[in-house]
């Protein structure tokens, strides 16, 4: 096999069994990897009735075919199976350096199941895979177990661990490399958590991989890289990380504010901004493994009530979730919160949306000092939400603890009064800090669509309303102005498939904007040997969405969850988006049509999944 | 060109422009701000079709032509597009993308400026109607 290594580890944690597994090659043709082979593997292989908590739930790490192929923002990887935050199919990215690791000792993917009787890491040097005891990290944070793991085992074996929340199974936990890198999205920590594994530890001490065409894809590398590094894009993302454009979003209403109240709060732009970032508080550049755009931040506040060391800084999301969000406009603040965040092992983006609710909620009145053991929640207190709501979330502390570590829709439906009104999500996961009303309707059907709910990075519609890409081989030309929905549907189709390819190759979309369609054929064609064309490369991209979908449909959604909250879809209140109406329920009817799905089951006509090669899942669901 | 008779006329426009916008208490600040030196090339429309802007160190000086130094960020486009930019008519990003604006140079500190487009375009127009070019403005 080229590109993928054909192998897979697989790792029951109540028999302490590791195997080695080669999945069929035509999963690989038909799903790419990461998220796309994971939802595969899931599907054929995973219990679908498990509790997500339970011994029995599926825990899918997965690459893509290009990790450890020194391809700028291509060596991220994958999480996948059953979310325990939202109940169906959950996935969730991360860059760092675990991917090219993992691909270096020989492997494409862990899949692991069970639940070990003691803390326990997995450890995989080369091709020895074992399960070890982690008795003596259990409890530590985030930053102490990765110096830790490194410590024992050696400063370049690669880490994947959970902190505090994992193992108290906060439903967003989230999973770090290397103590900086975030699988973020829909509760993993928690799962692995449930499993007693505090940490996966992989080394390499080779780096052979089999490409189909070496020669062709070494030149089209080179001139990849070369136009990545160069891109505007990249060149504002490097200087000022990915919140360089924050004031942009601020004034075009795409930054929520206050739980999505509000779409204009002038001073808070600047004050969030990724150059007033890096003006006060970056020390360093970072970035994931072989990539040129280093977007990451490294950070120290010196002083002040939230100071904090050198480390990890924040990114876009973390600064607007823990800033504009919960109606601050303190940025050391909002560093401080994403490292806390980091520690435990959090969502900042989940945390942020629910943080943000419970504030709502106790100022209308519907949250009291008798739900929140007496702790009072203001827009903006920051001191608050870090010394007190934050840790009281990671550790499941108290009432306040217990009702938010379960996310803003299962505290909403705890604590009843209408307050679900005000979530802002869709199926269940909180929404990114992008507000489709001054961002662009299109993103509110993308999200709406997404099977793993809100999300910005299952595919490009962001950019491509923005007007940040465009793909006029496979008929993506239109110019989109972002606060209608002309063409919006007709762009999503093609959005939602290059997304799944994008999240099956484990691309990252901060640097894929310069990769042009021609580009990714040749990508596929030259590492992985698929054969394809543009149209193969896209139907595969709607097959993998169509999959997910089934899975979900499986877990019981429908059509019917295809939705936003009424919150994300009252007309904006203030800003450039004030009074504009989005045309969700007519987007989506187009959408349906355009794809090919049933309006009510929400999933893909019997004929559309013919078409994709899917008769075999087909017969499971109709 | 569509919208201009010679390569004077965008010019003459723009620097009427600059020159307005630089008594914008918010402008004049956002572009001391970007404290840079910014070559404005528009010299695919013909070779003495550009202008720059010095906004270094505090003041904001312009000028027609090449500057005299390197310039920190050229920015490079058609008078056209750039009639369509300073109205407000030009997704700049989109414009990027499809290589309509070809940037060369650090464009963080003007970025900061994109949100203040659409108070350019209204003093543009004025500038517009200011030099008896009613017809050039762009609804
Ligand atoms: S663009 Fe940023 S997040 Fe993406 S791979 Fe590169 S460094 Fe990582």
């Amino acid at each position: 096999m080229h590109g993928n290594t054909g192998t897979i580890i697989g790792v029951d944690l109540s028999e302490g069994r590791v195997d080695k597994i080669n999945p069929p090659e035509e999963w690989y043709l038909c799903y790419v990897g990461g998220s796309g082979l994971a939802a595969k593997y899931f599907w054929e292989r995973g219990d679908l009735e498990a509790d997500p908590l339970s011994p029995e739930a599926m825990l899918l790490f997965m690459n893509g075919p290009f990790a450890g192929l020194k391809l700028s923002g291509a060596s991220r990887s994958s999480v996948g199976g059953r979310s325990p935050l939202t109940g169906h199919w959950g996935d969730s990215s991360c860059g760092g350096y675990f991917a090219p690791e993992l691909r270096y000792a020989g492997y494409d993917g862990i899949v692991i199941t069970g639940r070990a009787d003691k803390p326990s890491l997995i450890l995989i040097e080369d091709e020895r895979a074992s399960i070890e005891d982690a008795s003596d990290f259990w409890g530590l944070g985030i930053g102490e177990t990765n110096r830790g793991l490194k410590e024992r085992y050696g400063k370049n074996h690669r880490t994947l661990v959970i902190g505090p929340a994992g193992e108290n199974l906060v439903k967003y936990a989230a999973i770090l490399n290397e103590g900086h890198h975030a699988f973020g999205r829909a509760g993993f920590g928690a799962v692995m958590g449930s499993k007693n594994l505090k940490g996966i530890v992989v080394r390499a001490t080779r780096k052979e991989m089999a490409i189909a065409h070496p020669e062709r894809f070494a030149e089209l590398r080179g001139d990849l890289n070369l136009r990545i590094k160069d891109a505007l894009a990249s060149s504002v993302m490097r200087e000022n990380g990915t919140a360089a454009n924050l004031e942009g979003g601020a004034f075009s209403g795409d930054v929520p504010i206050r739980n999505f109240t509000s779409n204009f709060w002038e001073e808070m732009g600047e004050a969030l901004a990724g150059s007033t970032l890096t003006e006060k508080y970056l020390t360093r550049r970072w970035q994931c493994a072989y990539c040129t755009v280093r977007c990451k931040r490294v950070v120290e506040v010196p002083d002040g009530p939230f100071a904090i060391p050198e480390g990890p800084g924040p990114e876009y999301e973390t600064i607007v979730s823990f800033g504009a969000m919960i109606g601050s406009m303190d940025l050391a603040a909002a560093c401080k919160a994403g490292r806390l965040c980091n520690d435990f092992g959090m969502d900042t983006i989940s945390a942020g949306g629910t943080i943000a609710w419970a504030m709502e909620a106790f100022e209308r009145g519907d949250l009291t000092p008798e739900n929140t053991g007496g702790v009072e929640l203001r827009w903006g207190d920051m001191a608050t939400v870090v010394e007190i709501v934050l840790p009281a979330i990671a550790l499941r502390k108290g009432k306040l603890g217990e009702l938010l570590s379960e996310g803003s829709i299962a505290s909403a439906r705890r604590i009843g009064k209408g307050s679900l009104a005000y979530t802002c999500h869709s199926k269940g996961l909180e929404a990114p800090m992008h507000d489709p009303r001054g961002g662009g309707h299109g993103l509110a059907l993308t999200y709406a669509m997404s099977p793993r709910g809100a999300c910005h990075v299952a595919d490009p519609m962001l950019f491509i309303e923005m007007g940040a890409c465009y793909y006029p081989e496979i008929g993506l030309e239109y110019e989109l102005e972002p606060k209608t929905d002309e063409n919006k549907p007709e762009s999503a189709v093609i959005s939602i498939a290059l997304g799944a390819i994008e999240n099956s190759a484990c691309f990252c979309q901060f640097a894929d904007r310069e990769v042009t369609i021609p580009d990714w054929v040749e990508l596929f064609n030259t590492v992985a040997g698929y054969g394809w064309d543009a149209d193969e490369m896209m139907r595969t991209g709607r097959r993998i969405f169509h999959l997910k979908r089934l899975i979900n449909y499986r877990f019981g959604l429908t059509a019917e969850d295809d939705d936003l909250t009424p919150r994300m879809l009252e007309p904006a209140r203030d800003g450039e988006p004030e009074g504009i109406e989005i045309n969700f329920s007519g987007m989506k009817a187009k959408f349906y049509e355009l794809m090919g799905m049933d309006p009510e089951k929400g999933i893909a006509l019997p004929e559309t999944l013919q078409q994709h090669g899917m008769t075999g899942e087909s017969s499971r669901v109709w | 060109m569509e919208y201009w008779k010679d390569e004077t006329e965008p010019i003459t426009a723009f620097l009427k422009l600059f020159e307005e916008a630089k008594k914008d208490e918010e402008l004049s600040s956002g572009l001391k701000k970007v404290n840079q030196l910014i070559w404005f090339d528009y010299t695919e429309d013909g070779p003495n079709c550009s202008f720059h802007i010095d906004c270094r160190g505090g003041k904001i000086e312009s000028g027609a032509g090449k500057p005299s130094e390197t310039p920190d960020l050229i920015m490079s486009l058609s008078a056209d597009d750039a009639h369509r930019s300073w109205s407000n008519k030009l997704n700049p990003v989109m414009a990027i993308t499809r290589r309509k604006i070809r940037v060369k140079g650090s464009a963080t500190g003007l970025l900061k400026l994109a949100p203040k487009l659409k108070k350019v375009a209204t003093i543009y127009e004025g500038v517009l109607r200011d030099l008896g070019w009613q017809d050039k403005i762009l609804k």
